[in-house]
């Protein structure tokens, strides 16, 4: 490739960057940046000039209103990753603190506490079984021969419950009895001691904080697309991670259509741990495909012929966690592989690892960041390797002594300050010499043959840091097209760019790159939510939080068929979902319609759903969808949540005084406690969750004081009769003996809702979202099956003989009333208890437990040997939140 | 009360803000303009202290907005830069330079001569680093446009000068764009950076008037200053400078042998190379092979059937006259746990067997002495060579299976 015969005119300075200032919202707009003589030259009576940004560019349309599911989700629920507000500090007074220059305040407290209560056993075993019997818990009086040996807890822990109400309070001073009990017991009664244990949770929420704020192990993305091989077959692989913990590899077949369509099941390989990054290079016409985990990276062969199964080729073993892994373009069975230790390596399947660079310092200057990144370059013995300050060229034969810097932070390529490489990638299918560099400011591209200099520069604006980046290559002469995608935003950004503008006819010179057309914003996965059909709250909040799933990864390839061009761009979530879009090609001088999407993507339109009829495809992607939704309440409600069989007596769990209220049950309490009892002995559920029957419940009547009619109301009658002034001198003496009874009324209600309150807070620590995930099914399906427990919702028609229960619909639901910390304290059972029964009635209220999955596909094949195997989804089988790391 | 209302204020003028960004990024440049006349407004009461102010996001977004709109002219966008020139002094420069480059770019360099003089008399106090750079911008554009214009009454002047007859008022004015011209062109490429097409003109301007001495000085600063990036562009203007002079072929030789330690995969490699091999000093044939060996390397150049050529030619020398052949075996020693799978593999083969046969005949000349006879590449090529009954492959596989003891002696 030859080198241009003129570049773009620029200043060049070494040295830190000068220019201060932060993210700019505009900062790539309105701007030409040079120009440059680049027409037919001085021949003809004017020069004519060619801009380094904003010359016209290709246009690109969307074909759909919303990205479309490509695979069905797969079985088995999600589990968020942690959200700020699990392990922020949610007080007020500690919202002060963050909003000074102190930084974050994590929860420490909690998720201490989060692990005593969920892991007891690994906690305090050995002990809490010793002192088993010393340890009382009941109410009533101790009686005299058990009084020399044990203690009653039931005082320690209401001075607990005080100590959590009081949670956030500056003033607050420790109970002297807690203080005595813990100085007694800090020291042995931890399983782990506690010092130990607070020094690795502090580190791992100090980790799971700077996970939050920016994730860069999933830099390079999880998702490759192997594009049909030279046979014109347009059935194409799709490499992508799944499963609960993203520890299983897919290759999937994907035929190209107008909806790209998954073909026969996907060959399948478990993984022994979270699948990171997917890298693909095609060399000698075979695949070859990494895979990176944490501690492991593997590489397949996909050969050339259809049909063929994708091979694993080898594994290595890093003790570090890898932070890059790159496929060789050049040489089959080449990869290199960054550590976060700083090291460098050439791996080549046929002989092994060779370490290029070992150095844990940043190249250019200091940095904190362990992140490191390499990639191959022109020349298949030079690599290229990053981190966030620069890039350095590596020879392979001779790794101490070649080496040239690419790109710096700095004056040099006018960076700002405080800016850091994000994404290195090298353009060699475009061009073999040119390199993508991403930072959270801007975009790059690189000449390796003019080093430190962009060639190209562009503020790319958008909100997080662009971690994924897909380039399509096209025809000599055309732009080629680079896709920029955001992980936490799910940002997707589509630029054009050009290496030669000048056209064969001049000499065929190579010219300096520009920027072609503006950039594009394409759909996100999230973008879908408007489109769809509205869902009943907490379906629509399951399915948001599904959607806006952080982005994992990006996968995109051109698809030409004679006269039209279209574009297909995969996305994947870390939920697993691959969605994707479809962008077709307009001749770039056709007179500019009026915007299709001006209109439909209005806010409050769906054309998806609303006038699906009108295209066929339309049709198709919302038929797509329904599926997909189906699919997806189907996985949630069917994943097996328990893996361990309930094994608690029926008898011992309460005593008859436990359960025995202070002043005697109410009628209600009295019903429920039935009810209870009956589905106890029956072993069934005491609720289940399913939606509405077809037609829609009566309206709940709206509870109407004893006194008749509401005052509006009579005031209205008593107006239209003609007595008005009665009425009046009837409301004026009103007894005060009724207000008070009014007043009295209200304070209940006031008093139930703050109950109902607490019950809602204590959700988040021990209660499971059982009931939100099982409630997800679809509504349309016949409710009634004839094996079915009794029913007692309030949705159902109440058992025969038995008095209508109906409530307000702001009012708690009986059994939640009957759930709520309040009643069960005054029942006196202690919190232990209060929180076993609470377990208890939760997983009598699920059903049975779902029989154990069956084994694996045919397919599936245990590749990586299992060191530490699917950590995160066998710990986590129940909850749905997420935890830290335990 | 005043606080609550400037916070206000802000959120609502940044909400608007990203309802245009995300306008723009749809291309939706009806929609982005009708946002834009209400944030204006936010001009009036600019509270903000910070590093973008509303008058440059007003500035960038609506010129992005005329460059796009289906019924913007040329004349609106005049206009509206006219008034964003008023709007911040700090920027003044900026936005007469972009302005300067968008009627560049439509043709109008009448227009964009008159706005780089009116913006080079501009004063206004002390001047910051960056307005600094901006006026060397200016002055120097304004340097290039007077450099066509010479070059515009030059040409008017040789196709006179041919008819035989002299204009005097001409050649004046040409004489005096040629000072105008030098005098900016002259300081910018002063100063470090990347100033290939300022360096062209003015190289050309001096030229013209026999000043070679400061031409070529010119060049050698732009090439050799270590303050300037490794531009491979000055070597190259160097290089055909010295070609233009007739210079000897041992400074063509040097300058382009810096060239190959900058750069080893730049396209002119091949003359280097060409020149090498017909030198008669054993050293600089010696060079000759390494450059090629070295620009066969990259990617770039896998499929350049004129590098082949140059390679296979130089190899057939030596194993003809069989002296030299360790030269060889060094080039290969670093080369040979890569190059088979990188240039000789049985798909290379077949594929460019198919796409083009003189490219697959040179490398399996190539392949044929350095893997020998029975290298896949070679004995794919020589095989369907032969079945298509060309007589050149009938002589390479002759000519491999005589010398393959050299291949022995390379490899071992």
């Amino acid at each position: 490739m030859e080198f241009p015969a003129a570049l773009f005119p620029s200043f060049f300075g070494a040295g830190p960057p000068r220019e201060e200032g932060g993210p700019a919202p505009v900062a790539g707009w309105g701007e030409h940046g040079q120009v440059l003589e680049g027409g037919p030259g001085l021949r003809q009576a004017q020069p004519a000039f060619v801009p380094r940004r904003g010359a016209t560019g290709e246009r690109w349309e969307a074909a759909d209103a919303a990205a479309v599911p490509v695979l069905l989700p797969s079985a088995g629920c999600w589990i968020p990753s942690p959200a700020p507000q699990d392990i922020l500090y949610r007080t007020g007074v500690c919202k002060k603190l963050r909003a000074g220059k102190s930084g974050a305040t994590l929860d420490f407290a909690r998720q201490l506490g989060h692990f005593f209560v969920d892991h007891p056993e690994d906690a305090f075993g050995s002990l809490g079984q010793l002192l088993h019997k010393n340890f009382y818990l009941g109410n009533s009086k101790l009686k005299r021969p058990a009084r020399n040996s044990t203690i009653r807890m039931t005082a320690l822990v209401e001075d607990i419950d005080r100590l959590e109400a009081r949670r956030g309070c500056p003033r607050q001073h420790l109970a002297s009895r807690l203080r005595w009990f813990s100085h007694l017991c800090r020291d042995w009664l931890f399983e782990v001691p506690l010092g130990l244990l607070a020094d690795c949770l502090h580190e791992e929420l100090m980790h799971q904080w700077s996970n939050l704020l920016f994730d860069d192990s999933l830099t390079g993305g999880a998702l490759a697309w192997l594009p049909p091989k030279d046979g014109g077959t347009s059935v194409g692989h799709l490499v992508h991670p799944g499963g609960q913990a993203m520890n299983h590899l897919y290759f999937q077949d994907v035929v190209l259509e107008e909806l790209p369509r998954a073909r026969g099941s996907p060959a399948h390989f478990e993984l022994s741990g979270r699948v990171r990054q997917v890298a693909a290079a095609r060399v000698d016409g075979e695949d070859f495909v990494g895979v990176r985990s944490d501690y492991h990276c593997g590489v397949w062969r996909v050969p050339g012929r259809t049909g063929a199964a994708p091979a694993p080729l080898q594994v290595i073993h890093t003790d570090v966690p890898a932070s890059c892994l790159t496929v060789s373009p050049h040489l089959p069975g080449e990869l290199s592989v960054c550590t976060q230790s700083g090291t460098v390596y050439l791996w080549s399947v046929e002989t092994g690892l060779q370490q290029l660079r070992h150095d844990p310092q940043t190249m250019f200057f200091r940095d904190h960041s362990p992140w490191r990144w390499s990639d191959f370059t022109a020349h298949p013995r030079v690599l290229s390797c990053a981190d966030r300050t620069g890039l350095q060229c590596l020879d392979a034969r001779a790794p101490k002594k070649c080496h040239f810097d690419l790109f710096k932070v700095g004056e040099e390529a006018g960076c700002q300050q405080g800016e850091r490489v994000v994404l290195p990638m090298y353009l060699g299918r475009a061009h073999p010499s040119q390199y993508l560099v991403t930072t959270q400011f801007s975009v790059y591209v690189l000449d390796e043959r003019l080093p430190l200099v962009p060639i190209l520069k562009w503020a790319h604006m958008m909100k997080a840091p662009p971690l994924f980046a897909h380039l399509m290559p096209g025809n000599p002469g055309r732009s080629h097209q680079v896709l920029l995608g955001a992980s936490c935003t799910q940002e997707l950004l589509l630029l054009q760019y050009r290496a030669s503008f000048w056209g064969v006819s001049s000499g065929g010179s190579q010219s300096a790159c520009q920027l072609a057309g503006t950039p594009q914003k394409l759909h996100s996965i999230a973008g879908c939510l408007q489109h769809l059909p509205t869902q009943l709250p907490h379906r629509q909040h399951l399915l948001q939080q599904r959607l806006a799933a952080p982005a994992a990864g990006l996968a995109a390839t051109l698809q030409e068929d004679g006269l039209h061009k279209s574009m297909l761009v995969f996305q994947l979530s870390e939920a697993g979902d691959v969605f994707c879009q479809r962008l077709t090609h307009k001749a770039a001088q056709s007179p500019a319609p009026p915007s299709r999407d001006e209109a439909t993507t209005a806010p409050g339109s769906s054309p998806l759903f609303e006038a699906p009829a009108s295209s066929p495809q339309g049709l198709a992607a919302a038929l797509r969808y329904r599926r997909w939704l189906r699919a997806l309440s189907r996985a949630c409600r069917e994943s097996p949540q328990h893996t361990w069989h309930p094994s608690l007596s029926q008898r011992r769990l309460f005593t008859r005084r436990d359960l025995e209220g202070p002043t005697g049950p109410s009628s209600l309490q009295r019903q429920m406690r039935q009810r209870l009892r009956q589905a106890m002995q029956e072993g069934g559920r005491i609720q289940h969750w399913e939606p509405l029957a077809v037609q829609p419940p009566p309206l709940p009547q709206i509870l109407e004081p004893a006194g008749g009619p509401d005052p509006l109301s009579t005031r209205l009658t008593a107006a239209w009769a003609g007595d008005w002034e009665q009425w009046w001198e009837e409301r004026t003496s009103f007894s005060v003996a009724q207000r008070q009874k009014a007043l009295r009324e209200r304070r209940r209600r006031q008093k139930r809702a703050r109950g109902r309150r607490s019950l809602s807070a204590s959700f988040t620590s021990s209660l499971t979202y059982q009931s939100e995930l099982s409630e997800l099914s679809d509504a349309g399906l016949p409710l009634l099956s004839p094996g079915r427990p009794p029913i007692l919702s309030q949705e159902g028609s109440p058992p025969a003989g038995s008095p209508a229960v109906r409530s307000p619909p702001t009012s708690p639901a009986p059994d939640e009333a009957l759930l709520s910390s309040q009643s069960l304290r005054c029942r006196g059972i202690p919190k232990e208890r209060r929180k076993t029964l609470r377990d208890y009635l939760s997983v009598w209220a699920e059903g049975p437990p779902e029989p154990p999955e069956p084994p694996g596909s045919q397919a599936s094949q245990l590749c990586i040997p299992s060191s530490q195997s699917q950590l995160s989804s066998a710990s986590q089988p129940r909850r749905k939140r997420p935890r830290m790391g335990f | 009360s005043s606080h609550e209302h400037k916070l206000n204020f802000r959120k609502s003028k940044e909400a608007c803000l990203s309802y245009i960004q995300d306008a723009l990024l749809q291309k939706q440049w009806k929609r982005a303009a009708e946002f834009l006349t209400c944030y204006v407004e936010s001009l009036e009461k600019d509270y903000s202290r910070e590093h973008v102010g509303p008058s440059e996001i007003i500035w960038r977004i609506g010129t992005e907005i005329l460059w796009h709109h289906s019924q913007s002219s040329m004349k609106e966008f005049n206009c509206f830069m006219e008034q964003m020139k008023t709007l911040g002094v700090k920027r003044y420069l900026k936005v007469c330079l972009e302005h300067v480059f968008h009627l560049l770019c439509n043709g109008q360099i009448d227009e964009a001569y008159q706005n780089l003089s009116l913006a080079e008399s501009w004063r206004f106090g002390e001047q910051t680093a960056i307005q600094d750079k901006e006026m060397k911008l200016i002055e120097a554009y304004r340097g290039l446009l007077d450099y066509y214009s010479w070059s515009k009454q030059k040409n008017i002047l040789v196709e006179h000068s041919e008819d035989g007859f002299s204009d005097l008022a001409v050649e004046q004015e040409m004489h005096s764009y040629f000072r105008k011209a030098a005098v900016n062109l002259k300081e910018i490429i002063k100063i470090p950076g990347v100033w290939d097409v300022f360096v062209k003109c003015y190289v050309d301007l001096l030229e013209f008037y026999g000043d070679h001495s400061e031409a070529c000085q010119v060049l050698n600063e732009y090439a050799y200053n270590s303050k300037f990036p490794a531009n491979p562009n000055a070597h190259v203007y160097l290089y055909q400078f010295l070609k233009r002079q007739g210079e000897s072929k041992k400074s063509l030789i040097s300058a382009l042998k810096i060239l190959h330690d900058i750069v080893p995969s730049h396209e002119l490699m091949i003359d280097f190379n060409t020149m090498l091999q017909k030198s008669k000093k054993r050293k600089k044939r010696r060079l000759g092979l390494e450059v090629i060996f070295a620009a066969l390397d990259y990617a770039g150049w896998k499929e350049n059937a004129k590098a082949w050529s140059c390679l296979a030619r130089q190899m057939k020398q030596i194993v003809i006259s069989e002296k030299h052949l360790d030269w060889i075996k060094q080039e290969w020693n670093s080369r040979k746990d890569w190059w088979p799978a990188f240039h000789f593999s049985r798909y290379l083969a077949k594929r460019n067997w198919q796409e083009n046969k003189s490219l697959s005949y040179e490398k399996a000349l190539v392949a044929g002495i350095l893997l020998g006879k029975d290298c896949k590449y070679f004995k794919y090529v020589s095989h369907h060579g032969c079945k298509a009954q060309l007589k050149r492959f009938r002589m390479l596989k002759k000519f491999v299976n005589r010398h393959n003891p050299v291949y022995l002696r390379i490899s071992g």
